[in-house]
């Protein structure tokens, strides 16, 4: 989750989002350096007493300010291109979940081997233990295991909504009527909250997500747990 | 160069409405009319020497000045060398490039009206705004701090990477 006066990205907890901070932190050094050079223009065309109205072209200038900027779009899309195919690999998921949007509560249904099926609705305010984050907590978290590539069938039941965990760098859109498909892999245990980011009536920000990523062994027990309490 | 100049200068300076004998006819000019066909003065920066020169009749005196200018210069005294320049120009470039006090008018309206936004907020604080979330309180968010470290938020640069878990305070 986020933690207080953040101003960036929260830590990557799967390898595609490490590669996204990697990536925003490069185009945004672009954008830093030429934001500045912009300003360092600006400022020396307001505050210089030199005036020149009879400049009416010069090639050499109109060559570099036309390739240079090309070049660095160049360099910013060879990144994204990369992450960009990199999300799309083949990923071999050792699960498969699905999240299914309801107004307004997510479903969670693990049937690769058995039935495991339950709702998970966001814990009001009134009734949070002390301690426990507002407008973030539900009572059944997805559980995940570590180290896997899972994959994330997400649709909707009546509206739009959107499964959305910034951590694990996903975010899928939940279409009634469509299934689309996500993937993730969480490198390290701990849970990772998201929000409906996609508005869907009077309590869009009152559905989150939770994804409890733990080692193997405990995803078993959970599971175990989840059949017989079924 | 200076056909090009005052090409340039009379394209740019497009008037309301040209020649004398047609001001008449349009008494609802918002500025008088200017007659640009003629040689005109102007104190700019950009365009240094103007049409003609600033003072149009000159006395007996002024051109006597301008005889002994037409010798060597190193006669000149130094009034008489500033009295052939106000001959010439309206205003030194000093004078053109003088401060004027219109930055104390932006500045006060700008904190006038910052200040005005200050009392829409407080007001809007005292008699929009529903009671906070309990979860403000700080026995609340202490407790939710702790408990932030205790999962591990952000272990990597973020939070809890801040937090001396050893020694059980900030980095």
């Amino acid at each position: 989750m986020a933690h207080p006066s953040q101003l960036g990205f929260q830590d990557a907890a799967s390898p595609v989002m490490e590669e996204l901070l990697h990536f925003h932190d490069h185009a945004l050094m672009i954008v830093f350096l030429i934001s500045t050079l912009v300003l360092y223009i600006i400022v020396a065309m307001v505050t210089t007493k030199l005036t020149n109205m009879f400049l009416l072209d010069s090639q050499e200038i109109e060559i570099i300010w036309t390739i240079l900027p090309a070049i660095i779009l160049i360099l910013i899309a060879l990144p994204s291109l990369r992450i960009l195919y990199l999300m799309d690999e083949i990923n071999n998921p050792h699960l498969t979940v699905k999240a299914i949007g309801h107004q307004w509560y997510w479903s969670y249904e693990y049937t690769d081997y058995q039935e495991i099926a339950f709702d998970s609705y966001m814990v009001p305010t009134q009734d949070l233990a002390p301690g426990q984050f507002r407008l973030l907590e539900v009572d059944h978290r997805m559980v995940v295991p570590t180290e896997a590539p899972v994959r994330v069938l997400v649709t909707a039941e009546d509206v739009l909504h959107s499964w959305a965990v910034p951590s694990l760098g996903v975010k899928m859109d939940a279409v009634p009527g469509r299934l689309n498909q996500t993937a993730f892999i969480a490198s390290r245990p701990g849970v990772f909250y998201g929000q409906c980011s996609e508005i869907c009536g009077a309590k869009h920000s009152f559905m989150p997500i939770v994804v409890e990523a733990v080692p193997l062994k405990y995803f078993q027990d959970w599971s175990t747990l989840m059949l017989e309490d079924a | 160069m200076l056909r090009l100049v005052s090409g340039l200068v009379s394209r740019r300076l497009t008037p309301v409405c040209v020649g004398g004998a047609r001001a008449a006819s349009h008494a609802h000019d918002v500025s008088p009319s200017v007659d640009m066909s003629k040689p005109m003065y102007w104190d700019r920066t950009d365009v240094p020497l103007p049409d003609k020169r600033f003072k149009d009749e000159l006395s007996a005196g002024d051109k006597s000045l301008k005889e002994k200018e037409k010798g060597s210069w190193k006669h000149l005294s130094n009034d008489e060398k500033i009295a052939l320049y106000r001959l010439s120009f309206h205003q030194t470039y000093a004078e053109m490039h003088r401060p004027s006090s219109e930055w104390k008018t932006v500045l006060g309206g700008v904190f006038i009206f910052l200040g005005f936004t200050g009392l829409v907020v407080i007001w809007q604080n005292i008699y929009v705004y529903p009671p906070r979330p309990h979860t403000f309180e700080p026995e609340w968010q202490q407790k939710q701090l702790q408990r932030m470290l205790d999962m591990r938020i952000n272990p990597v640069e973020g939070f809890a990477a801040k937090w001396d878990y050893e020694k059980g305070q900030w980095k």
